[in-house]
This record gives C-alpha cells, structure tokens and sequence, in this order.
C-alpha cells in the first residue's frame, strides 16, 4: 500500500512509441533532468517543477476572453497590442513576462482555452499503471513494453523503482531511458526490474562534455561498464550533432568504446538532430539562447552507421 | 514476392493516358435504349430490360488499342463513358453543358472549364443526339414513380433536413435517382459455369413449361425468359470483342502482337459461351461481366470481389503448363486495374473536397481463408494486386486486404509497404470477427461466410450469394443525420437549422434533470427518424419488385436461377440491405458534454448550454473553450467519454434491427461514411461538445476531428468499447500515422502488431493514412480539423498545428523527403 504514496512529476505519457526501444510501447516522461544539453528538444523536460507554458494558437484573445489579465499575484500579465493570429484575424493576446513568475498557476487555471498551461502533472504509481494495462495487449504482440524517460527518470528513483516493479508484476517488458549520469547504485536497484537500458551516449571527449553539457562524461562510461559487466542489456542512443560529435574521428572513438562492451550492446541508435525542440523553448518564454544547426545529412548518416556495423554492431537511425 | 519493379512499357503508357485523362462522354446508350423503349413501350420491364441490353450489346462500338491488353469499354471511346436515360433521364449532360460553362475547344468537342480538377468533354454529334431525345424520358425513368407519389409522411422527414431525403420545388424527390448496386456480382459462377449453361438452364425450363405456367410458373417463366435474353446478350458482346480482335490480328504486323490478338479472339468466342480456361481467360472475363453490367444498371459500387481466389485456380494451372510466366501474368494484373481506373466517368464540377478525384467504387478483396477449410487463403495473385497498387501508385479501386490469424508475414511487409507507397490501402480487414458477424446476424453458412468480400466503402457482402443492398434508393450511404436527429431530441424535435418541426416531441435541454432523460429523448427521435427512413427504403423496394428486376447481376447470383427468381425480389441465397452511421462520435462527445458539465461537475445549467449551442457558441466562447479542453472525449482510452459512444451505437443497432421488408428479414447498422461527414456538417448546427455550425461532424468510427490526443493506441482501444460483430454494414477507423512510424524495419513492425492487437480483442477494421505532405499542408489551413495530428522524432512529440510556421514548413519539406 505505501507505494501508492510515492508520486512523480511527469510532463507526457505517449502510447504508440515505437522509437523508444523495441516494438510497441508506452514510454512515461519523468519531469527534470541534472544535465543541460544545449540541443535538449524537450526543454519542458529539464525542470523538476511545474512550469507555466504559452501557446499563441490556441488564445482566443483578449477582447474575447480575457480572464488570465486579472489574476497573476505578481503583475506579470499586461494586456497587448492588437496583432493578427494565424488565420489573419485581428487579435489581442497577452504579453506574459515571467521575470517574477513564481509558476503558481493560477492564470493557468483561469485560461479556459489552455494557451496557458502548467507543463507538469503529479501523478502516482496507481495513475501511470492504469494508463499501462490499457495499452498492454499492445505490447504482447510485438515485442514492446513500457519506456520510463525524462528527463532523467533515475532522477526519481523511488517512483521510478515502484513503476517498474509494478510492471514487473504483470510481466511487462522494461525499458530505462537514462542519461547514465547517476550513482551506480541507483542503477543497481533498478537492474533487476529492467529488461534494458536505452542509454545516451552523447559524447566521448570528456572535456568537451563538460564544456558543452556541464559535467564531464566518465561516470556515464563507467555505467555503461557496470551494466555491461552486470549482465544488463544496453540500447545506445547517439544524438548525432552537427560539428560536435558527428565527425569520422569521434565515431571511431563510440566505435571502440561500444566494442568493449559489445556483448552487452543489442542496438546502436543514432538519432539525427533537428530543429523541432526551438517550439518548446518559446512556449516556455525564456530567453535562453539555444543551439541550432543544420540537421545532419542522410548520407553522414548512413555513413556513420556503415561505419559502426563495420566494427560489428547493429545501428538503426532513428 | 514482392519488389514493386518498374512496369512495362505499354502499361506505362496507359497508366499516363488514365492518369491525364479527358472523359468523353457519348450518346450511344441513350439513343439505342430510346429506340428499343419507343418501339417495345409497355412491355413488362422484366422483359424490357433484357430488351435493352441485348440492343445495345448488338449495336454499340467496340474498339481494341494497341496497347491493350485486357479490352472492353464502357463508352463508345477507350476513356469514354456512355450514360443510361433509364435512371437519369436525357436532359442532365445537356443541361451541364449549357449551364457550367462547357465551350467548343480545337479538336471541335464541348470540353468542361479549365477551373474544374475534373476533365471531361463530349463532341458536338453526341450533344445534338442527345437534345433530340433531351425530355423523352421525362416521367419514363424508373424513379419517376417515385417522384410522382410518396407515401404521406414522406414531407415530414424530407422536410426535417435530417436525411438525405429532399423535396425539390420541381416535384424531384431523389428517392430513387440511381439503381442500388452495392454488392459483389457472381464472378466465381460466371468464370466456373458460363453464359452458355445458363441460358440453357432457362431454355430447359421454359421447354418443359411451354404453354403450361400455373401458380408461381408464372412468375418463374419472367424471369427464366430474362435470363434467356441476358444471357445471349452477353453472348453476343463477347463474341463482337472476339470479331474485334480477329480483325485487328488480320491487319497486325508485329507478330508478337498479332500473336497475343489471335489469342484473344480465340478465348473471346470460346469464353463467351463456356466457363474460362486461362489466367487471361478469368481476368478478361471479370472484366467483361462488369461491363455488361453497367450496361444493365451501370450498377454503383459494383465489386470485383475477391480476385486473387476466382483468379489464381486458372494462373496456377497456367503455371503448371508452362503457358505463362510470372512477368507476363504480372502485367495482365496491372492492365486489369488500369482498366477498372479507365471505367470512372466525370462530369467535371468541383465536388472533390467531398468525393475524391477518380473512384470507381470497383472494391476489390485479396487475402482471408480458404471457405472450405478455414487455412490462410494468400497466393500468388495476392501479392501482385498489391504489387500493382504499389507500383502503379493506384488509389482506386479499394482494396481490402482480409487478416486472419495465419495471414503470412510477407503478406503483413507488402501490405505495410504498399500503405506507405499509396496511403490509406490497403484497408485492413478481420476476418475472425466479420466471420462471426456474418453468421450471427445475416444467418451465413460458415462456408459462405468465409467467403465474403467488402464492396463500396465499407460494406460487407457475401460474395455472388448475397443480395446486400436496399433496392433503387438514392441514399445507400449516411442517409440519417444523427448529429442533427440529436439536436432536435434536445430542441423538441424542432430542426434547430430550418424550424421544422417532427410529429414526435422530445423536450427540451433544459427540461431534462438527468444524463437518462437526455438518452431516452435521444432514443426517442433516433427511432422515429430510422422508422421514417427505413419505411421509405421499402417503399422503393416495392415499387423496385415491379418496375426493375435485375436479370444480368441475378444470373450470377447463388440461387437465383435455381429459385427462378430475381435477386430483386428474393432470389438470393441471403438477403439484406441497410444503412449507415457517420460521426456518431459528435452525437457521444455532445452527451458526455452535457453529463459532464451539466450533471456531474455542474459547471453550467441545461439552459446555459442549451442557449449556448442555438446560439452556435456566440457570446459563449468560455464555456466553449471549457468544453473543448476539459470534458473527456471518445478516442482516448477514458471509459467516461467511450460508455457514451457505446450508448449510442448500441442503441442505433437495436433500432436497425427492428426494421425490415417483405426481402430482407435484416436492416444492418454499419459506421462508415465515405465524406460524407463533411457533407453532413455543412448543414448541421452547431452540437454540445463545441462544434460550431457547419463544422465537419465527426469521419466515420473515427473520433471527432482533432479530440483525440493520445495517439493510435487510445483510438482503437476506445473503439473497442463496443460489440464489432453488430455492424455488419462495415465499419471504417481512419487513423493518421506520421511516416516516422513506418521509416524503420521496427517501426513497420509496430504497425503490424498493433493491428493484430487490435483485431484480437475484436476490432472489425482499420486503414492508416500514411501522413502525406498533402496532409500537412490541410492541416495548415484548417488547423481546428487536425489537431490531433501528431510529429514523433524519437522522445520528442508535439502537435503539428501548434507548431511555428517555419517548422511546420520544415516538416513538410521532410515529409517530402521521406515518402515522395
């Protein structure tokens, strides 16, 4: 009974996955996240609280509605000026500046059409396996099961662990999609629970790890080791970047990491980047400057894969 | 077995000229049935009809291209189309020409304007042809009665606007503009048995009756006499192809060609009397019966079947003797349905926002089990329909693809694959349950049971046993509106978009105290609408008994000659008939809406919200907004919104089946719709779960447009909330799929099981949109219509309408890239 008190934050719970990890699957997303990759494509996922979001298209407008403009404790919503929305239609939306917010939702709570929302639900364990034994004669045909992801899941362990042994009960295949950047005992209470890893492996040169992320990458390699030697399964996930890791050179280097480990390694996943992500930083209203490039090419990438199989590996883009 | 390889030549040349076709119509059907109507009026149309058919069969033009391999046209041109005064009377193509605008271009025809997607054209000899008989069939048509005289409650539900029964200030009814069709014809018996044994299986008959016909006898000898007369028709006909092509290989120089003609017109003056021999021989043939066919009735929605099982026997044996190669046998699949694509006729206009570009409603139906035995039934011809599809990049006709729990994992791959190559087929069928359904409501023999096939849309038909369709009615389809039959249970039986008022009163909105009084008010009119309708559809099957037997489609159909009765009146081994739901999903969501905010959270009063939806939202945009984001909606696995949805199936089933005529002990419910919900929706106003007036109703089984949000997996478990083995008429689930999910071999796997998931625990259908950028694009301009569409990249997920535009642009340039 005591784990039906154990809650998490969580941001999405897709059905249908069948990028993450082997056939059909749901994947749960754990809310907060201890790195900070600059090409992060869900930044809605790196907080560990609730935040307020901002979606333009679906505001009905001021002069129709205008509900949010009254109730912010700390005056962070002003009216603005007339503008035209999608349709071309004269509209006025509010300017939401959240120098002061302190994501108390409530304008959130006041906006009717959901153009402002809190991203981030607590959810318990009984909230998340209700949602999974509906999808899961989904699973038992194809091979899938359900994907916990962040975020950085391990980053909520306890839940993380209860899910997963409640999963366990009803013979659901698990995956953990994890950064790998925590204590290995961590990853030890889970091993049991866990069919697999969908592990991230963003960067092979630590000093430009710590650079561009903000923490060097040596415990995340020594994981990888532990699970390996452990007997645990690994499904490496390579976000291939333009002009940091996508070079012939640096692939040797996953090349001859991933080799020593190679038993223990049933995919190599190598997921091209895109500019898809730059949507979810605006409708979190921060200014923060944020990495973009031009996506990868598809022949660097069939390269790059030609190049892993060679050394024996299996690799699949996306 | 499948490589979707380049086609050859002479398939590529035709597949250019279907693909920028111009239709030509002519006047050769019209004149030649004028004449035999002039000269035989009055004369039973039992015996008229045949009358006609064998005029035409003697006299029309017949003509063989250079690049054809399987022959036989509809019109008197190779992409002409020749139209029956029978059902639409003379005057329709005149007046098109003279009030849209057509103009005399180069080559000296009327062509249609260039602003219409549609091409079609008609030469300045048939137009004249045509007004000279333009008013002659005035009063004559076979619906004319029924435009004459209507049954008296016939003005109520016309003018209630909840059906797709009208009354024109001209006296046009529209009840019964088009025969019905709708039904797989006896291919397998007209292949196996032949015209020639069945004309004598009537001669004998009336050989041993002759002067003596008492009792039934009479009756019978109508129709043995009929089927005598259509048989030599289409005897006739065939033989006139053979004649054709023996000429044309006199004059032929290449040998090889002249060859492949003196073949042709060998089998043609043999196949024409006696049953088939060849893989060539059962092609042609198929070809050739629906020919005939639509010179009888020119039939909607007339079937071809299931093909690759009366096909394969014949290329087998063909294999077996070494006649015919599987390159050889390949391209006569790919001649076989360009032709059928060379059978669709347009009269141009600017209906395909609604209609499509193109459809022949020619379903066909591969795969399913062996009737005999049960075992998987895939063979060779399966693969190459799917192999002409794909590399023909065909999206007509239908194909439906039949699933049991043996359908092989090749099988699974080509079909995926093909999805991804033509989008939306083909449509995925389950034979455990429509099997069961088939036995269980329409009282099938297990064996013919496992012989179905699908035909038109959606429907489900016994294959040549079954006669499944209403007789000569104008609305096979969605006739009944429930989105609107449920806004009058909730306004008084008033029809909130004209006033009119039903003769059946059910209170107002907010009147009712309970989630119950709103169903039973529901109930209530549902069952005076569907009474009303069915009564009308029998009106039609009476005046039908008399005034248009069909002898050519009954000839091939199970026990009708046996009976020696027409399959209008009976004769076939199984009869039903029925209609169909769309967008029951708007009529469920608008409950659930008023539970919700009405009953269980009281966030309004009946008559806020009563107020609110007559006013079509206006100066109630909040409670609008509130209803649109917080109240559950079918489609996403939640049982609070998905027990209403199985409400209001359950309750449309047990009314069908409280209907019936003297034919059809059956009336069947079925939940599809062609698109016709965005017909529906223009003259719908607005509902309680937030849609505004005008706005498209929910597509066929499948969620309101944009309510569903959490994806594929919620959609088909929400479906699932009700009994499929009820809905015998088919059923459609559309599902939108981003290419993301079928670029990978896993990803394509992910496809398949989820579909087999689904059909194991009961799901009848499903058919995925491979989204296109043509998608994406619609998405753009009508963002409220695709919210729900959703882009996956591995762990990232958004909506596509809520995305900015440079990245809404930059996906589409992806998808571009990703599938063509």
């Amino acid at each position: 009974m005591q784990k039906n008190n154990i809650t998490a934050l969580i941001y999405d719970i897709q059905g249908f996955s069948v990028q993450d990890g082997p056939g059909v699957r749901t994947t749960v997303f754990l809310k907060g996240c201890p790195l900070r990759c600059p090409w992060c494509h869900s930044p809605e996922s790196q907080r560990f609280d609730r935040e307020l979001n901002w979606m333009s298209i679906r505001c009905i407008g001021l002069d129709t509605c205008g509900m949010c403009l009254d109730v912010c404790p700390n005056g962070c919503i002003k009216a603005g000026e007339v503008t035209q929305n999608a349709a071309g239609d004269d509209i006025r939306y509010p300017e939401v500046d959240k120098t002061n917010c302190d994501e108390c939702g409530k304008c959130a709570a006041a906006c009717k059409a959901t153009a402002l929302y809190m991203c981030g639900d607590e959810v318990t364990i009984d909230d998340v396996m209700y949602r999974i034994k509906r999808d899961k004669p989904f699973f038992e045909d194809s091979g899938g099961g359900v994907t916990v992801s962040g975020g950085e899941c391990l980053a909520q362990p306890e839940f993380t662990l209860e899910l997963i042994k409640s999963c366990k009960e009803l013979d659901i295949n698990v995956a953990i999609d994890t950064t790998g950047f925590v204590k290995y005992d961590v990853i030890k209470s889970v091993m049991p629970y866990t069919d697999m890893f969908l592990y991230d492996l963003k960067c092979m040169d630590s000093d430009l790890h710590k650079q561009v992320i903000g923490v060097p990458n040596e415990l995340i390699l020594e994981n990888a080791k532990r699970i390996a030697e452990a007997g645990g399964k690994l499904w490496i996930r390579i976000p291939v970047m333009p002009m940091y890791n996508d070079s012939e050179e640096h692939f040797k280097l996953y090349g001859e990491f991933l080799s020593e480990i190679k038993d223990a390694v049933i995919m190599v996943q190598l997921l091209p980047y895109h500019k898809m992500g730059l949507s979810k930083y605006a409708r979190l209203l921060t200014n923060k400057q944020v990495f973009t490039a031009e996506p990868p090419s598809d022949a660097l990438m069939d390269a790059r894969k030609a190049q892993l199989e060679a050394m024996g590996l299996p690799v699949r883009i996306h | 077995m499948y490589n979707f390889s380049p086609v050859t030549d002479r398939i590529n040349y035709m597949r250019n000229l279907i693909r920028d076709r111009v239709t030509e119509h002519d006047a050769e059907l019209a004149v030649i049935m004028t004449e035999v109507h002039k000269k035989h009026a009055g004369t039973p149309p039992i015996i008229l009809r045949p009358m006609y058919i064998k005029a035409i069969c003697e006299k029309k033009s017949i003509s063989i291209q250079d690049f054809e391999l399987i022959i036989g046209n509809r019109g008197r041109e190779w992409l002409g189309t020749s139209m029956s005064p029978e059902w639409f009377g003379t005057s329709f193509l005149p007046n098109i020409v003279e009030n849209n605008g057509w103009t005399i271009r180069e080559d000296g025809k009327y062509h249609n304007p260039d602003d219409e997607q549609e091409r079609a054209c008609i030469s300045v000899e048939d137009y004249e042809a045509l007004c000279k008989i333009r008013n002659y069939w005035d009063g004559k048509t076979t619906g004319a009665p029924a435009d004459a005289w209507q049954p008296d409650f016939y003005e109520e539900l016309a003018g209630l606007a909840c059906s797709d029964y009208f009354m024109n200030p001209g006296g046009l009814s529209g009840i019964m503009s088009i025969p019905a069709g709708h039904l797989t014809p006896g291919y397998q018996k007209i292949l196996t048995v032949g015209f020639g044994a069945i004309k004598k299986q009537a001669s004998d008959w009336m050989a041993e009756h002759r002067g003596v016909l008492m009792g039934e006898d009479m009756d019978k000898y109508m129709f043995y006499k009929a089927a005598e007369i259509t048989c030599e028709a289409a005897i006739t006909l065939i033989n006139r192809y053979g004649d054709c092509a023996a000429e044309k290989a006199l004059s032929e120089q290449d040998p090889k060609r002249k060859a492949e003609l003196e073949m042709m017109a060998d089998s043609l003056h043999y196949i024409s009397e006696n049953p088939v021999r060849t893989f060539w021989e059962a092609c042609q043939m198929a070809i050739m019966y629906q020919i005939f066919l639509s010179m009888e009735g020119g039939y909607p929605g007339c079937a071809f079947g299931r093909f690759d099982q009366y096909t394969w026997p014949y290329l087998k044996a063909d294999l077996d003797k070494g006649t015919i190669t599987m390159e050889q046998a390949q391209e006569i699949v790919d001649a076989f349905f360009l032709k059928i694509n060379s059978f669709y006729g347009s009269f141009g206009g600017k209906g395909v926002n609604t209609q499509g570009i193109g459809n022949s409603y020619m379903h066909t139906t591969i795969g399913g089990v062996i009737p005999e035995t049960g075992e998987d039934a895939t063979n060779p011809v399966t693969y190459m329909t799917l192999e002409s599809v794909g590399r023909l990049k065909l999206h007509d006709p239908t194909i439906s693809l039949r699933i049991n729990p043996n359908t092989p994992q090749e099988l699974w791959d080509c079909a995926i694959e093909t999805s991804k190559l033509v989008g939306g087929l083909p449509l995925y069928q389950n034979d455990e349950v429509i099997i069961a359904g088939l036995m269980q409501e329409l009282g099938f023999s297990l064996e013919d049971a496992r012989d179905y096939s699908l035909i038109g849309c959606q429907e489900i038909v016994g294959s040549g046993t079954d006669y499944p369709a209403g007789n000569g009615l104008n609305a096979p389809h969605a006739s009944v509106h429930y989105s609107v039959v449920f806004g009058m249970a909730i306004n008084n039986g008033i029809n909130p978009m004209n006033g009119k008022q039903a003769s059946v009163q059910t209170g107002y909105l907010y009147e009712m105290n309970s989630i119950e009084e709103v169903r039973n008010a529901m109930e209530t009119m549902m069952r005076h609408i569907i009474k009303m309708h069915v009564s009308i559809q029998n009106y039609t099957e009476y005046l039908t008994y008399y005034n248009c037997p069909h002898p050519g489609l009954s000839i091939g159909i199970a026990d009708c000659m046996e009976k020696g009765m027409d399959c209008t009146v009976g004769g076939a081994r199984y009869n039903s008939y029925g209609g169909t739901a769309t967008g029951l999903a708007t009529v469920a969501d608008s409950i659930t809406a008023i539970k919700y905010m009405c009953f269980d959270e009281k966030r309004c009063t009946t008559r806020e919200l009563y107020d609110a939806v007559m006013n079509n939202w206006e100066g109630y945009e909040l409670l609008r907004e509130e209803i649109l984001n917080s109240v559950p909606h079918y489609g996403n696995g939640d049982p609070y919104a998905d027990c209403e949805l199985a409400w209001v199936v359950d309750t449309y089933y047990k009314i069908c089946r409280e209907c019936y005529s003297k034919r059809s002990k059956v009336f069947k419910s079925g939940m599809y719709g062609a698109a016709d919900h965005i017909v529906q929706g223009y003259t719908t106003w607005a509902t309680p779960d937030g849609r505004k007036t005008g706005e498209p109703i929910a597509d066929a089984m499948s969620p309101a447009q944009g309510r569903s949000v959490n994806g594929p997996t919620a959609v088909l478990r929400s479906s699932l909330c009700f009994d499929h083995t009820h809905y015998m008429d088919g059923m459609a689930i559309n599902l939108r799929i981003h290419p993301a999910a079928v670029n990978t071999e896993t990803a394509k796997g992910a496809l398949r099981d989820m579909t087999r998931t689904f059909f194991e625990q009961g799901g009848m259908e499903v058919q995925y949109n491979i989204v296109s950028t043509d998608t994406l694009h619609a998405a753009q301009a009508d963002p409220g219509a695709y919210r729900d569409l959703v882009v996956r990249i591995a762990g990232y997920s958004a909506y596509f309408v809520e995305l900015p535009l440079d990245l809404q642009n930059d996906l589409i340039r992806r998808t571009e890239n990703e599938i063509g």
